[in-house]
């Protein structure tokens, strides 16, 4: 019984031993290097640096036609552009991204490309625009894909920038379901669309506590300007709830960061 | 009937044990001799010499290499009655008709943290071949240490004739700052004589001899000026040439701790990226991939 196990397992062991780890152009992994110094460069907030090491990535990607990293490295262009004030250019990246026809791009990154256009387009005040791709990317979303929570984030978006408390409280709930646990940033963005929906409805009593929340989860992630944008709601929220010098208070501790000018 | 069968039992025993003895024999002789095979018992090999004042990185086992392959070990290492170190060096004598009796024994270090080697140092080839305890010259090649205290030692007092020229220079009673005064002082009486001379108009050869004076003082001063300027570039031109000489000296040195610097950081890359890629060890190293950021599904505050 022993003897008939042994060989399984030597042959077993000879498999693992002939494993041959793929290995990656010197071009690749140049690019890679360019794409992990530009992550760094975005967290920190250094925005103009992390679009130059970007684009040095997207030109060897390009170079050496890997389809991934290209899509990988518009995207995050699209995205630097944007945190820069540059909507029009961060547009025109996801355009060439979702408009070319010479190569296939893997779906998951085509939704991520069409739900970041229904956000710029919204930021835009393009409501119908930004309905058109929200659906695309819902579309595009199928296996493999964890973009749910920011469709679903985006939808919400869509309900209150056209006043509707009802539908935004909604799309918000289900996307705060699908992030908690799995998307921090994302539940924070749930969270405060949640508010933002109950406030609209003039259900103010819940909202302190769904942004107290989301105020933790930005505090931790760093993000000054979400911050900020808790703090004026909770302003506004103690506001209706009549605790004027409380909503004062919040409303100074925005200003504060306001100051700073950091996004 | 029992006891047969026990006896063949014991005598099949007895065969076994004989059987197993003599295998453990075999492998004993067989481990021996590869052994004595690894210690070059079987190697013909001739010894030969060389003296040292001291035994600082040599010892028994170490490499003997001749123009980079290794051709012997040294064998002993040993102190002498006047205090002096013996060091005993075993050639493979197939390499001894290479090296002459004008050979040197070189210590070396093989990279900037490697192991010391001595090293034979070739002589002419027209020499008569070393023989059995022929005795070679030894020389200590330098290493990195080395190179950096020698190159700081003969910095100093270049370095110090810089400092002494410049608080000289700069000393208000030195010469130097002496000479610039007296020149001042004669530019300063011209410039009064020439203004008198303009200005009065008269005893025009009061003015003449106070013209004179002045550029008697001047011509004074100048080649004292000349001389001290002269000093202080010849001493600018020796600690130059200092620098020159010493750079000539290490230029040799320094490229090749330069190379083997480069060449370990190399070899320690590669080993690391080597050891990154075993099958034991790569989970442990995922590759680093390209990275999407997340879609941030939140819209700036002033469209909302």
């Amino acid at each position: 019984m022993c003897s008939r196990l042994i060989i399984p397992i030597v042959l077993l062991l000879l498999t693992a031993c002939g494993h041959v780890e793929e290995t990656r152009s010197a071009r690749q992994q140049q690019a890679t290097e360019f794409n992990q110094r530009a992550q760094r460069a975005f967290q920190r907030g250094e925005y103009q640096a992390a679009a130059a090491f970007y684009e040095n990535a997207l030109q060897l990607d390009v170079a050496v036609e890997n389809v991934n990293g290209i899509a990988i490295n518009m995207l995050n262009l699209s995205r630097v552009n944007q945190m820069l004030g540059r909507t029009a250019l961060a547009l025109r990246y996801l355009d060439s991204l979702l408009e070319d026809r010479a190569l296939h791009y893997p779906p998951v990154h085509l939704a991520a490309a069409a739900a970041q256009k229904s956000l710029l387009l919204l930021q835009e005040n393009d409501a119908a625009g930004a309905m058109v791709w929200v659906d695309k990317a819902a579309a595009y979303c199928t296996a493999d894909c964890n973009l749910s929570g920011v469709i679903d984030n985006t939808r919400a978006n869509i309900a209150l920038q056209a006043n509707d408390g009802g539908k935004a409280l909604y799309w918000s709930e289900r996307a705060a379901a699908v992030n908690k646990g799995a998307a921090p940033l994302e539940y924070a963005n749930s969270l405060r669309l949640m508010a933002s929906a109950r406030l609209l409805k003039n259900e103010p009593d819940t909202v302190p506590g769904l942004l107290e929340e989301a105020l933790d989860i930005d505090k931790s992630l760093g993000l000054p300007e979400k911050i900020r944008q808790d703090l004026l709601l909770l302003a506004q929220a103690h506001e209706k709830l009549g605790r004027i010098e409380l909503a004062a208070q919040f409303r100074d501790r925005a200003s504060r960061i306001a100051a700073t000018a950091l996004k | 009937m029992k006891l047969p069968i026990y006896n063949q039992r014991l005598l099949a025993i007895e065969k076994r044990t004989q059987r197993f003895m003599l295998g453990a024999v075999v492998v004993l002789l067989l481990v021996l001799m590869m052994i004595a095979v690894k210690q070059d018992y079987f190697h013909r090999s001739t010894t030969i010499l060389f003296f040292t004042p001291n035994a600082q990185g040599l010892s028994k086992g170490m490499a003997v290499k001749f123009i980079g392959f290794k051709v012997g070990s040294v064998e002993n290492v040993s102190m002498q009655s006047n205090a002096t170190v013996q060091v005993e060096v075993s050639l493979d004598n197939e390499y001894v008709h290479l090296i002459g009796q004008d050979a040197k024994a070189r210590l070396v270090k093989e990279a900037l943290v490697g192991e010391s080697v001595v090293e034979i140092i070739p002589g002419s080839q027209q020499v008569k071949q070393v023989s059995r305890n022929s005795v070679l010259e030894f020389e200590r090649g330098q290493d990195a240490s080395n190179v950096v205290e020698n190159l700081a030692g003969q910095l100093q007092p270049i370095l110090n004739d810089v400092h002494q020229i410049t608080s000289g220079m700069s000393n208000p009673n030195g010469d130097f700052q002496q000479a610039l005064k007296n020149l001042n002082q004669a530019t300063g009486g011209f410039r009064e004589t020439a203004k008198e001379f303009t200005q009065l108009g008269v005893s025009s050869n009061k003015a003449m001899d106070r013209i004179n004076s002045s550029l008697g003082t001047l011509d004074q001063a100048i080649p004292k000026l000349v001389d001290k300027a002269d000093a202080t570039l010849d001493n600018v031109q020796s600690a130059t040439s200092d620098i020159k000489k010493i750079t000539n000296e290490s230029a040799a040195e320094i490229p090749s701790l330069v190379r083997n610097s480069n060449a370990l950081v190399q070899d320690g890359q590669e080993t690391l990226g080597g050891v990154k890629k075993s099958w034991l060890l790569n989970g442990l190293f995922p590759e680093p991939e390209e990275q999407v950021l997340p879609v941030d599904g939140y819209v700036p505050l002033k469209q909302q």
